[in-house]
């Protein structure tokens, strides 16, 4: 205990390295070793993690008999808590952090993994993805959206593809999806009416993880808005600018209206049982969490997949004045406090689970491939009913803000927006707080004490 | 806090002769050298996970130091403390943490204290009443929170039922300002009422017989016996647990953390759990310590003044 | 703050302050106080009945509007989730294995460390005894989201964040100044003239305390140790923080990342949150005699 003591208290006064810019990976991938090894990843509690586990260590494991895939999971409010506070720890129990693609400003600017483009350029066939997929789970700076800057460092692979499927009750609204965001709302109140006891809509609401701040930032980007100026770093006056003004104004006062009592708590696992108990006329979730509607154990739309499908219909969001979609999923990284022989192991998996025929085999067992050519593959189209969904939405996607504030930014917008929704500030309130609030996040650089409240 | 410490030179390794040393042996530790091997251990290991932590959390206070981003720490000396006390999103935290305190500690100490009074009149079945109304502080707080979320969703919550089947309306138990606030209330009172009703009724159990029936004979009505007898004699005891409840429901996070996250908005953010959000959203670490050091400062000084108007009490 | 109370809360005397004669009413009010009272460990108790129900319900039913109270199909489904996944063991009763072993050690460390201290305490005179005990009693009244930088700032130099030792030890550190305040009380009870008695037929102090007093205090030692184990088993805010991967989170964490996915299976968290709380109860059980004691730290005993 006084050694511990000691040890600290030096720790404490000494050592604080500076290097704060991200370690490079080499462009060849190193020899791998022959011993057992196990390939560790982290990423939250969600069926594509149990996907992923069992997919590596079937597929995986035929060209690397020796290694054994682990994915280790954290309750999703914890998922940016558990990663970064072991980066912080400089020692990491995973090779491969999950990283949602906002999270990767944070991670590069305080060195906690690798710098792959070398590797990148050796390795993958970056022709094979459309650009601001490749972009978008990996580059930083940021890409402008739909783009990618091909002079900017690369830090993962896409690993996950996702975005918002619209999921509408085809036999209460019709087999057609309507097309504006309008149309959605008018048929959402119809619907509503028609049916007691049904909600016209379910959407994500709550204040934890980037739940309402999706939802906000999916209607900004529907009515025309945008969340920042990246070049000038200006928010304030960008996202509460008149479009934006109208997104808050449609969501709070059109929108809200239409979901059910008490559903201003509403993520993922909420909106699925509303849809799975017959209670919601159009919800939108992320495909990737989309699966378990289909399972008829959980479900009383019906009792199998089929009869369910019936009834359950999936498309793209519909669109307003510009047609984005929020982007979803994400990449595969290289903890940079892992020991080198796990990170060449980890640079062979992404290569290898970059390759064309696994990709469609990653599609088959469940996941969501970023090839072009495996998102066009029967294998990934036939697999689910909102596979369809997802290739249409790869070139409407728009991202967040992946600066190193990200975590910061992304709380503000969460609780005002949830506030605005749950009656606590009105919406022009909470709009003017997030600018004002998130701005002051961006400059507070050169502020001095009192950082972060 | 005061020099805890008068005997660190000792070695913790002495804790191994604390088995007896066969008869007849000769050397003797002293009272003192006992008192000493016996002490140390536990103080040194409080010295290194609880008072090293601090110390250091202290210096950090003094600092714009950040757990992630590396890089030395500039000290910035009260900047942070400044920020701290002049923030307007603090002080709706404490405003928020107080009314949850004041709340949910006078509710539970009326409810527990009223309980407490209904065992103690009973003659029968004391003590399976007394357990079975336990269980729920025995709960971790986490079970207690999940649940009582799970009770409490406006839709599928058996709570929401319930009042529907009497015709009532559905409430939004954990989405409006003031009924998330109300129900976090509610939650940890449902769980700490026992708490204060274990403490009341050990007071009660306590009055001596012949108190009341000297009361009697003077044919004194029942609340002045109560008022004179029975509440002054419980009076302390409560106090202490008022203040225990207390501490605790300052320092609230699991439950926030679980029920609510602060939402709606940040309206059932706590103060702890506005510590957590500046040191792991930001991982601003100093500013973070600095608002740590005053948490535990306030808990200290009320502490302090608290426990000084206890004695008082019990001296009077 | 030792406020000394004669009487055991379960086991206290019948007391019977007036003739039932005197009182205004007195069967109506016997009648209106027992329904009272029912009334109240109804509210207590619906929660845990809920729970229970939960576990046992089908998913359709859990989520059945009005909700189902009698007529539901019983499955046991839901518990044998709670420790079976498709590949073998579940992650959850790892952790349930986690926090056996976390709990346990944490309870043995601070039972070791802190009963002799106790009695140390109890029997000779320290310097600054008061400043001592209170300084001991703060180190607990830190709120733990405030502790957990500094610890994890510490940690992380000495390679102890995610692992097992590290919770022990914190655990340790905040259960020591419970064990010994606790203890300090059974010490007290305990003549020192025992001892006294022993060293003068030629035992030492040591030996004096380690065959008389010792053995007189393990009931105390037992009830100690119980809150102890009840504190480490229900700890989440140093899990969550501290750890991270499967092999090393105990349940409370790992029962509440049973939330947060896609579907919340409320039918496994009622299981899970079932089977976690039955230690606890039969434990709580064992020692009902010293709940006073020890959920006020020892401040107030029985």
């Amino acid at each position: 205990m006084a050694a511990m003591l000691v040890a600290t208290t030096m720790a404490a006064c000494g050592q604080d390295d500076g290097a704060t810019s991200a370690p490079k990976a080499p462009a060849t991938i190193p020899e791998l070793t022959k011993d057992p090894l196990t390939l560790s990843f982290i990423w939250f509690d969600w069926p594509p993690a149990h996907a992923l586990e069992a997919f590596a260590n079937a597929e995986y494991t035929k060209v690397r008999s020796n290694v054994t895939i682990k994915v280790n999971t954290v309750p999703n409010a914890n998922w940016h808590d558990a990663m970064f506070t072991q980066f912080a720890a400089h020692k990491t129990d995973f090779d491969i952090p999950i990283l949602d693609s906002q999270h990767i400003g944070e991670a590069v600017t305080n060195g906690n993994i690798l710098d792959i483009t070398d590797f990148v350029k050796k390795n993958i066939d970056v022709k094979a993805y459309n650009p601001y997929l490749l972009a978008a789970y990996g580059q930083y700076p940021q890409a402008e959206t739909g783009k990618r800057d091909e002079n900017a460092s690369l830090y993962g692979l896409p690993l996950l593809g996702d975005t918002w499927t619209m999921i509408y009750r085809k036999d209460l609204i019709g087999d057609k999806p309507p097309q504006t965001w309008d149309e959605m709302i008018s048929v959402a109140q119809k619907c509503q009416a028609d049916n007691p006891g049904v909600s016209g809509l379910a959407f994500h609401q709550a204040n934890g993880s980037d739940a309402a701040a999706v939802t906000y930032n999916t209607v900004n980007a529907v009515y025309g808005g945008n969340l920042w100026d990246s070049k000038t770093r200006k928010i304030d006056g960008v996202i509460n600018d008149a479009a934006g003004q109208e997104a808050m104004d449609v969501l709070v006062n059109k929108m809200k209206p239409l979901t059910a009592a008490g559903s201003g708590n509403w993520f993922i696992d909420e909106v699925n049982a509303a849809v799975a108990q017959g209670k919601a006329c159009i919800a939108f979730n992320w495909i990737a969490a989309s699966g378990g509607l289909l399972d008829p154990k959980q479900s009383t739309l019906g009792t199998t997949r089929e009869e369910i499908l019936d009834k359950l219909g999936f498309a793209t969001l519909p669109s307003q004045k510009t047609n984005l979609v929020p982007l979803g999923g994400m990449g595969m990284h290289v903890s940079a406090y892992s020991p080198a022989a796990n990170q060449a192991e980890a640079l062979n998996f992404m290569k290898w689970f970059e390759q064309a025929d696994i990709q469609k085999k990653w599609a088959a067992a469940g996941g969501v491939p970023s090839r072009t050519d495996a998102l066009e593959s029967p294998e990934f189209l036939n697999a689910g009913p909102f596979n369809q969904v997802y290739a249409d939405s790869v070139s409407r996607m728009r991202d967040m803000w992946n600066v190193p504030e990200y975590a910061r930014l992304v709380d503000i917008e969460n609780t005002n927006v949830n506030a605005a929704l749950n009656g606590a500030k009105t919406p022009k309130d909470a709009l003017n707080d997030i600018a004002k609030e998130q701005q002051g996040v961006l400059d507070s650089g050169s502020r001095k004490g009192g950082g972060g409240l | 806090m005061s020099n805890p410490v008068p005997l660190t030179t000792d070695h913790p390794g002495q804790v191994a002769s604390a088995t007896p040393p066969a008869p007849g042996r000769s050397r003797r530790l002293s009272d003192r050298g006992l008192a000493v091997a016996f002490i140390s251990p536990a103080l040194l290991l409080l010295l290194a996970m609880s008072v090293f932590p601090l110390l250091w959390a202290l210096y950090l206070s003094f600092t714009d130091y950040s757990a992630t981003r590396g890089g030395p720490a500039h000290f910035v000396w009260f900047e942070n403390y400044t920020a701290i006390l002049t923030s307007a999103q603090v002080h709706l935290r404490a405003l928020t943490t107080l009314i949850y305190v004041v709340g949910a500690v006078a509710l539970q100490t009326v409810l527990g204290f009223a309980i407490a009074y209904l065992i103690s009149r009973r003659t029968h079945g004391r003590g399976l009443l007394t357990t079975l109304f336990l269980v729920p502080m025995m709960l971790s707080q986490v079970v207690v929170g999940l649940f009582w979320k799970f009770m409490l969703d406006a839709q599928f919550g058996v709570i929401n039922s319930m009042l529907g089947s009497l015709g009532l309306g559905q409430v939004e138990w954990l989405t409006r300002q003031r009924t998330a606030l109300i129900s976090l209330i509610v939650v940890d009172t449902w769980q700490w009422t026992p708490f204060i009703m274990l403490i009341a009724l050990a007071g009660l159990t306590a009055v001596p017989k012949y108190l009341y029936e000297a009361a009697s004979i003077d044919r004194a009505s029942e609340w002045f016996r109560f008022r004179t007898i029975t509440l002054p004699l419980v009076w302390p005891l409560l106090l202490i647990a008022v203040l225990f409840r207390a501490i605790e429901a300052f320092r609230l996070f699991d439950l926030v953390y679980i029920l609510t996250s602060g939402g709606p908005g940040v309206s059932t953010e706590t103060l702890s759990f506005h510590v957590y959000k500046v040191a792991f959203l930001g991982f601003n670490t100093g500013t973070a310590s600095a608002y740590g050091i005053l948490m535990v400062l306030v808990v200290i000084v009320l502490t302090q003044l608290y426990l000084r108007y206890l004695n008082k009490l019990k001296e009077d | 703050m030792a406020v000394s109370v004669d009487e055991a809360v379960p086991t206290g005397p019948v007391r019977d302050h007036t003739p039932p004669a005197r009182r205004f009413g007195g069967r109506g009010r016997s009648v209106l106080e027992i329904a009272l009272l029912t009334v109240l460990a109804v509210v207590m108790l619906f929660p845990v009945l809920w729970m229970i129900e939960t576990s046992i319900k089908e998913n359709r039913d859990v989520y059945a509007i009005p909700a189902k109270f009698f007529d539901f199909t019983v499955t046991l489904d839901h518990f044998k989730d709670v420790f079976i996944a498709s590949g073998g063991r579940s992650a959850l009763s790892v952790s349930f294995l986690n926090s056996v072993v976390v709990a346990g050690v944490s309870t043995v460390l601070a039972t070791v460390l802190g009963v002799p201290a106790a009695w140390a305490y109890s029997r000779f005179a320290v310097k600054a005894k008061k400043d001592q005990l209170f300084f001991i009693l703060s180190t607990r009244f830190m709120p733990p989201v405030v502790v957990v930088i500094p610890i994890f700032l510490m940690y992380r130099q000495v390679g102890l964040i995610d692992t097992k030792l590290g919770l022990i030890l914190i655990y340790t550190a905040f259960n020591v100044p419970f064990t010994i305040w606790m203890m300090k009380g059974f010490v007290d009870e305990v003549p020192a003239e025992y001892e006294d008695a022993a060293m003068l037929d030629g035992y030492t102090r040591l030996q004096a305390f380690w065959r008389f007093t010792l053995p007189l205090l393990v009931p105390g030692i037992a009830a100690t140790a119980v809150f102890a184990l009840i504190f480490s088993w229900n700890e989440f805010v140093f899990a969550i923080f501290l750890t991270s991967s499967d092999d090393v989170r105990t349940a409370p964490p790992a029962i509440a990342g049973l939330i947060g996915g896609t579907t919340v299976d409320w039918g496994l968290v009622a299981a899970a949150s079932v089977v976690f709380a039955l230690p606890v109860l039969a434990f709580a059980y064992l020692v009902r005699k010293h709940l006073i004691a020890g959920v006020t730290l020892g401040a107030v005993r029985r």
